[in-house]
């Protein structure tokens, strides 16, 4: 189990680290010291990420990449030194279902308001507090006293529902609307990687984010697997990703396009399906169709795949390209178990609002979690959906406590409701305070395919870390300094 | 709706059983004993006792003689704290403002539900006093009332009648700064102008009473018929401007940018109630932070902690914490919880903690949510801490209240128990109907494969250890009464 964890890269080391850990406790080096050039971070408290803690130590890093963590290292003079008073050392965090803000346009938290907020916004034009710049583009003069939520502070002009994925707005034409089978479409392509998102994300300590494709799809984009800083050409770790697909009633609500086709005229303005029937059905012929593809058989039919997207379907029915697929309800979950099933597919399950109702289906199919972000009222755009009221507080204790492999997402939100907030909340929530940490850092890691990089503070890895003032995940702790391979890309420290 | 009729019915019923019962039988002598206690004004007792005598603190010590016919609930392990202020809500009404400007004959006892989920919250959060007041759309609002969560009727829940008067100097919705402005002044100017003519139809009427005819000018008619006036003879519409402008009335004046403070400022000082003044300020108010401290007026900060801004030739976010810059200034303010849906941000104790995360002292983090916010109510006397001769409004937390895994496990309001966790339903069903197991708070996790773990690390933040039973109330029945 462990070696499949860390990879074969890194086994060796791994195997050896387990060994002196339980062994020799402290002190304890299990790389060399350190050089010239290196980045030594030292720290109270290194929570390597997979369970482990290092006290009173340091972890080196040279050229990006981790060499040593231990105690009793030796430090060159010329060595970069990165100390901070009752530091706490953790990885940096992975979000392994994050909701790019891709157009540059949102300065405050978004996507925390009840409906009933929602709706006060949409008839009041003018909140304090709240500014966001250029909400509605030319249509106003004034960019800088601007409002987030749903509607422009000046101009009145509704400027954005929360974006539930990448360069999405629902009230706006940014959803790829030309099919609901569109896996050959690349969420990389929109996303403007000098996006201001990207350093808030790297402000709340997240390093890693697999950026997600919309729900307005039935199967939809590839994501992307991206750094949130370091030099631009590292950005990308993973051009594109999973696919992603969605049960239940996004891709028939989603994209503000789907109408009853008139007259039988089926049209890019005319989107099925209108149900959830009709979600499942396009999910079904569409690897049908391939199959049929597949074994040179014709097929065809209003809802056919598009031709574009076969390449992409055999690969997700080869098992090449891995599937997730976003259901919240009870019924969506099943529904997403019983088509792989038929397939032979396997999937990571996305947000499983309602996986507590269905924990032995999960377990029986093997099927990994992607959950979050934790909410009583639903913020943002899920508040418009229907999909939401069966959230409860001891889902992911759940999850966890039943033994399925999940990962936690703060998906479209920042800051004060950001991954490191969501483990926060996760702690409150009853879960112990390694499990939640594995869950933002190691297991989306292991569900990303990006184990051996990052994820942990071993040898080997990457050297993307958090530097803390107090303990992780503390309401009164935040992080102090952000590396991403070494560089430091966030620093709050006193100058 | 049936369904959700009889919730509501049943919330209600729920709701009037422990309001009413509460209220009808409070315990004449309470002691709370064995807990940490963290009193905000004075210092912190590690292990200590509060004796609670028909609803106020009479004992608070290391040490407390418990008397022999008090009810002894052991708390040991728990963090005794004062019941939290929010010192400006608007979401016990059931609707936050009226569409008129100008409104300061209204009263927010005439829209106080009583059955509003809100209130549960607050219990359930700790707060236990709730400034009541109309919100920041209005140029003037009605008259607001302090009360804590639980009663049936708003008679039942009032703690302080009146209290103040809300005033905006940031536009209502769908106007401008001058109009607003404009507004104000018109308001004031056409009080006076009414306190004119009412002194001189009080002096005709005197006149006419002797049979006299009117003798003097206007000017001098109105200042010998201003001492004539009785405070019956004010018409609905004036009473409370009366009141404001003659400081019986206090001004919760919102501003939302750096600009309306001094605007603020003029009209408190133009029309007599400066010295009544209480600042409730939106985040870009931190940058009349010089002004602001000069009036040592009190301050409420909204619930956004965070101004942010962009530098419009760099394109750079500017962040702000306005706590901070506040703390900084060494003014004094209080925190608001906010009102949107956000699992962290809705606790007033978190928004404290946000405060310690951004480099305000504990110490002041503490204070802007229980002893500030009460002295901007002016009731800091009977509120807003743990000391001897105040009400007994007492939050029994499982564990720091800056520590956001702990949960109020106990809510005492004047002395008698409001809420419980282990009977919170609500609660219960969030974290799941069928296992109904709620995390006790206390368990703080045991890292696992740790090495070498050195206790002192942990010393640094205060922990508790109990086991899952402690601080679950001790029933003292007649035999085991202490202290006797």
């Amino acid at each position: 189990m462990r070696m499949k964890m860390v990879g074969h890269r890194c086994c060796l080391q791994a195997i050896s680290i387990v060994f002196i850990w339980s062994q020799v406790p402290s002190p304890y080096v299990y790389a060399g010291n350190g050089g010239a050039g290196d980045v030594v971070v030292y720290a109270d408290r290194i929570h390597v990420g997979d369970g482990q803690t290092v006290v009173n130590g340091a972890v080196v890093i040279r050229d990006g990449v981790i060499v040593a963590v231990g105690t009793d290292i030796t430090v060159p003079d010329d060595a970069t030194v990165v100390r901070i008073t009752d530091g706490y050392v953790t990885p940096g965090l992975i979000d392994a279902n994050a909701a790019i803000e891709a157009t540059d346009v949102m300065t405050a938290p978004m996507g925390r308001r009840t409906p009933r907020a929602v709706l006060h916004d949409f008839f009041c034009p003018r909140h304090v507090d709240k500014i966001a710049e250029g909400c509605c583009g030319s249509r106003c003069s004034r960019s800088l006293q601007h409002v987030t939520g749903h509607v422009c502070g000046e101009c009145g002009f509704p400027n954005d529902a929360p974006s539930l994925a990448v360069g999405t707005r629902t009230w706006s034409t940014d959803v790829e609307n030309s099919s609901e089978i569109i896996p050959h479409t690349r969420v990389l392509d929109a996303i403007n990687l000098r996006s201001p998102d990207f350093g808030r994300l790297a402000k709340g300590g997240v390093t890693t984010v697999f950026a997600a494709p919309d729900s307005s799809a039935v199967i939809g984009s590839r994501g992307a697997i991206l750094r949130t800083g370091g030099p631009m050409r590292e950005r990308v770790v993973r051009a594109a990703d999973a696919v992603k697909a969605t049960m239940g009633t996004e891709p028939s609500w989603r994209g503000g396009r789907n109408r009853s086709p008139w007259r039988n005229h089926v049209s890019l303005l005319t989107r099925r399906p209108s149900t959830r029937m009709g979600v499942a059905w396009i999910f079904r012929k569409a690897f049908y169709d391939s199959r049929l593809h597949d074994q040179g058989k014709p097929f065809g039919g209003a809802d056919a795949p598009p031709s574009a997207s076969l390449l992409a379907l055999h690969g997700i029915l080869a098992g090449d390209i891995p599937l997730r697929i976003q259901a919240r309800q009870q019924h969506d979950i099943l529904t997403a178990c019983r088509l792989t099933k038929e397939f032979g597919l396997s999937f990571i399950l996305e947000e499983g609002t309602e996986s507590y109702k269905c924990l032995e289906e999960l377990k029986s199919q093997h099927v990994p979690v992607i959950f979050g972000p934790l909410y009583v009222d639903a913020p943002g755009a899920r508040a418009y959906s229907t999909e939401v009221a069966g959230a409860r507080l001891h889902t992911f204790q759940r999850l966890l406590a039943d033994g399925v492999t999940t990962a936690l997402t703060a998906n479209e939100l920042r800051d004060e409701d950001g991954l490191a907030r969501q483990a926060m909340y996760a702690r409150r929530m009853g879960v112990s305070f390694n499990d939640v940490l594995r869950s933002v850092t190691q297991t989306p890691a292991q569900l990303l395919r990006i184990g051996e990089e990052v994820g942990t503070l071993e040898v080997g890895k990457r050297g993307d870390l958090i530097v803390w003032d107090g303990r992780p995940f503390d309401a009164d702790a935040r992080p102090i300094v952000v590396m991403s391979g070494g560089i430091i890309i966030v620093d709050r420290r006193p100058s | 709706m049936t369904a959700r009729n009889s919730v509501i019915w049943c919330g209600l019923i729920a709701l009037s059983l422990c309001g009413s019962a509460a209220l009808a039988t409070p315990p004449a002598k309470l002691a709370l004993q064995g807990g940490r206690i963290i009193p905000v004004v004075g210092d912190e007792i590690a292990s200590g006792t509060i004796l609670i005598e028909n609803g106020k603190i009479t004992a608070i010590g290391e040490k407390v003689d418990i008397p022999f016919d008090a009810m002894v609930v052991d708390v040991t392990g728990r963090v005794l704290f004062p019941g939290m202020v929010d010192a400006h809500s608007s979401r016990g009404l059931d609707v936050p403002n009226e569409q008129l400007p100008v409104t300061p004959f209204l009263d927010v006892f005439d829209a106080l539900d009583p059955s509003k989920l809100y209130f549960e919250d607050a219990l359930r959060d700790g707060i236990t006093s709730i400034h009541v007041i109309v919100d920041n759309n209005c140029v003037i609002g009605g008259v607001s009332r302090v009360v804590h969560p639980i009663g049936l009727t708003p008679d039942e829940m009032t703690q302080d009648v009146q209290t103040s008067l809300k005033l905006s100097v940031a536009p209502k919705r769908r106007s401008d700064r001058m109009v607003q402005m404009a507004t104000l002044r018109e308001t004031f100017l056409e009080l006076s102008d009414y306190l004119g003519d009412l002194a001189e139809t009080k002096y005709e009427e005197s006149l006419e009473d002797k049979d006299e005819k009117i003798d003097v000018g206007p000017e001098e008619a109105r200042a010998r018929g201003r001492k004539l006036i009785r405070s019956v003879d004010y018409d609905d519409k004036h009473a409370n401007l009366v009141k404001l402008t003659g400081g019986q009335l206090g001004a919760f004046v919102y501003c939302e940018t750096g600009g309306d403070v001094g605007r603020a400022i003029r009209l408190a000082k133009d029309n007599g109630f400066f010295d009544r003044m209480t600042f409730v300020l939106g985040a870009a108010c931190y940058k009349a932070v010089e002004e602001i401290k000069a009036t040592t007026r009190p301050v409420i900060l909204g619930p956004e902690l965070i101004h942010r801004e962009r530098n419009e030739l760099t394109g750079e976010i500017i962040e702000t914490f306005v706590p901070k810059v506040f703390a900084d200034a060494r003014i004094k303010f209080s925190l608001l919880p906010h009102p949107d849906g956000s699992l962290g941000e809705r606790y007033l104790n978190y928004q404290a903690a946000r405060c310690v995360r951004n480099g305000v002292t504990r110490k002041k983090a503490l204070a802007s949510i229980t002893i500030n916010p009460a002295k901007a109510l002016g009731m800091n006397d009977r509120i807003g801490s743990l000391q001897v001769g105040k009400i007994a409004n007492i939050v029994v937390f499982s564990g720091d209240p800056l520590d956001f895994n702990s949960w109020v496990d106990q809510v005492y309001i004047n002395g008698i128990r409001a809420y419980t966790r282990d009977t919170d339903v609500r609660l219960k069903r969030l974290f799941g109907e069928e296992t109904s197991e709620v995390p006790s708070g206390d368990e703080k996790e045991k890292v696992d494969n740790e090495v070498s773990v050195k206790d002192s690390v942990d010393q640094k933040k205060p922990t508790v250890t109990t086991s899952e039973k402690a601080g679950t109330e001790k029933k003292v029945t007649d035999e085991s009464k202490q202290g006797s």
